[in-house]
């Protein structure tokens, strides 16, 4: 399998599908709720000339055995194949979400000849999630969001499902680092022009614990862009260009780690705080900040940085947590 | 902000910016009697709609997704979790509808258009787009007439449809969708409709000016080589490309448009002919 794949969700035509099996990339994946249905039809037409030579994927949001199932027959009979290589449980976040009744329908499945392997897919709670899916038997892949933006424990983790010898295959390689720059934003054109992108991928794909990528591409010039990532390795230059962003970033852009829980000695809740100011400050959406501001508790929303001689909350990112929270209290508080 | 240069139908984006002063309320689940709210109100935007719908929120995004605002209703054992979201303008919010909506199956004319499902519906009104999740596996479409009724009439916006859609012939269509950015797979044709037929795609896509059309279709016969002139409105070319197969494409005014066709004895040229007729210039 090629290491970067093909993730089909956005992409505007299957005519950009059937050229990058034509390019030599082997792997495809959709899902079941992509675009009502519509994504998995498109991915199907594009290539079924070329199944035999394809690894295909798709997922079921479902969360009983028997709809998720249903779900997997209609994916059969929309991408025009009488099986698919891995079949995810999609978007699960703790463990308590796998459930028996799922595993049972992945077994079904694959006892029936109507799926190669049986995969979990994930974007968020993997510090907890991947541990015990890579301890799990009847798991055979997990597909997880991965990218430079994210803490230590996950790059962790997905180490211990790949020792463990599950396959591991990383989604939003490159959306976590940049999802906060619109297309409006300067830098938004700088970050093509700079191969920031592309730098995101390669960074990616340097971990060996990741098996294959499913980047989103929209057009072929996108796909043109990644499969350079398989040609040129990750070295110094890409380092640079993910440092400067991540310094960018780090001053404002909380990854919701944890790690600052229980540090604020006033017991402020501190990443839903950073959370809710980005919707103000990031996001423009002033009245949503302030909704959720007033629903945190009255303690903590009656609480105020200047009561405190210094800050107690030290983030390991380099966030501006008093600047910040303080803020935060200056526009949302009565 | 409203996208009023990338919109497709500048009648449509008029109508986007008249209706930007009217907010849709919440839905509410005391809209239709018996239902009743469970759970607390959800309103989420781009920067964390992933939070919500983490693995379908680039669907939502790439449509120009500005913000939502859901319940979740019940009745006895049933649970319908009704999602509003804003798009910022009609063109963009029906375009989110055509990427969802099952071209096999009818629609009904909800807001700009609609479908309903056992399970699911769905429909457009001006720069909203609405959808109903019916739980658990049953045949709800009575209820989600009813509820579907309802919420048309709460939702303020535009219920016509964008013009360019009569453009594209039905005959052995399978869809007509609107493309956010990459028509055809190919990124200098930003954002426009393109349908699918059983012999071939159509496709429609506006420029900002006649001048920048002009750029494109000097950048697209470099990107196919080898083309050969065509007849048809202000230039058009003919080309054979290796996935999209015989391309005819026209330039009138802003417009860009064609047909590429994959099915033998279909000639591009009359079909893209009959699609610039119908084209109306908007500069």
């Amino acid at each position: 399998m090629t290491e970067v794949g093909f993730g089909c969700m956005i992409t505007s035509d299957g005519s950009v599908v059937e050229r990058a099996a034509d390019l030599g990339i082997t792997y495809f994946d959709t899902a079941r709720g992509y675009q009502g249905g519509n994504n998995e039809r498109m991915v199907g037409a594009a290539l079924k000339k070329k199944r035999s030579g394809i690894t295909l994927s798709s997922k079921s949001h479902s969360k009983t055995k028997q709809e998720a199932l249903q779900d997997l027959d209609t994916s059969l009979r929309e991408l025009g194949t009488d099986h698919l290589d891995i079949w995810y449980l999609h978007n699960k976040t703790s463990p308590s979400e796998v459930t028996d009744d799922l595993i049972e329908a992945q077994q079904i499945a694959k006892k029936a000849g109507k799926i190669r392997f049986a995969g979990v897919s994930t974007h968020k709670g993997q510090a907890e999630l991947i541990p015990f899916l890579a301890k799990h038997p009847q798991v055979d892949v997990i597909l997880s969001a991965y990218n430079f933006t994210l803490e230590p424990p996950v790059s962790a983790a997905i180490a211990q499902a790949a020792a463990a010898g599950k396959g591991v295959v990383g989604m939003k390689v490159m959306a976590g680092g940049f999802r906060t720059v619109k297309p409006a934003d300067p830098a938004y054109a700088k970050l093509h022009r700079d191969g920031g992108l592309l730098a995101a991928l390669k960074w990616v794909l340097h971990d060996p614990n990741i098996g294959t990528t499913v980047p989103s591409m929209t057009d072929n010039e996108q796909l043109d862009e990644n499969l350079k990532a398989m040609a040129q390795p990750f070295g110094p230059a890409e380092e640079k260009i993910l440092t400067a962003r991540l310094e960018h970033i780090a001053p404002l852009y909380c990854r919701t780690c944890g790690r600052c829980d229980g540090m604020c000695r006033q017991g402020l809740p501190v990443s839903d705080v950073l959370r809710i100011l980005t919707y103000a400050d990031g996001y423009g959406q002033f009245a949503l900040g302030r909704e959720r501001f007033r629903e945190l508790a009255p303690e903590h929303a009656g609480a105020r940085c200047a009561a405190c001689p210094e800050c107690t909350v030290e983030c390991p990112y380099g966030v501006r947590v008093a600047q910040r929270v303080a803020r935060a209290q200056e526009l949302f508080a009565c | 902000m409203l996208k009023l240069i990338c919109g497709l139908v500048l009648s449509v984006a008029a109508a986007g910016v008249l209706a930007a002063a009217e907010e849709a309320p919440v839905p509410a689940c005391n809209l239709v009697p018996g239902w009743s709210q469970a759970g607390p109100d959800r309103t989420y935007v781009a920067d964390n709609l992933f939070e919500y719908m983490d693995g379908n929120a680039e669907g939502y995004l790439i449509y120009g997704f500005l913000k939502m605002q859901g319940v979740t209703c019940k009745k006895g054992d049933v649970t319908f979790v009704v999602d509003l979201s804003d798009f910022g303008d009609a063109d963009l919010a029906y375009g989110m509808f055509t990427s969802n909506v099952d071209g096999r199956q009818p629609t009904q004319k909800i807001g700009m258009n609609g479908q309903i499902v056992p399970r699911r519906a769905f429909f457009a009104k001006g720069r909203y787009f609405l959808e109903i999740a019916a739980n658990p596996e049953g045949d709800y479409t009575a209820a989600l007439k009813e509820w579907t009724g309802a919420l048309e009439k709460l939702i303020p916006g535009s219920t016509d449809l964008p013009p360019a859609l009569a453009w594209f012939p039905t005959g052995q269509r399978q869809s007509l969708r609107l493309v956010p950015e990459s028509v055809l797979g190919l990124r200098v044709l930003k954002r426009g409709y393109a349908a699918q037929y059983d012999y071939g795609k159509a496709f429609v896509v506006l420029e900002a000016t006649p001048q920048s059309a002009g750029t494109v279709m000097e950048q697209l016969r470099k990107r196919f080589g080898g083309t050969t002139p065509a007849a048809i409105a202000d230039e058009a070319f003919q080309a054979t490309d290796q996935y999209l197969g015989r391309l005819c494409v026209f330039r009138k005014g802003r417009y860009i448009g064609g047909y590429a066709i994959s099915q033998e004895g279909m000639d591009p040229v009359p079909l893209s002919k009959a699609l610039a007729e119908k084209v109306v210039k908007t500069d």
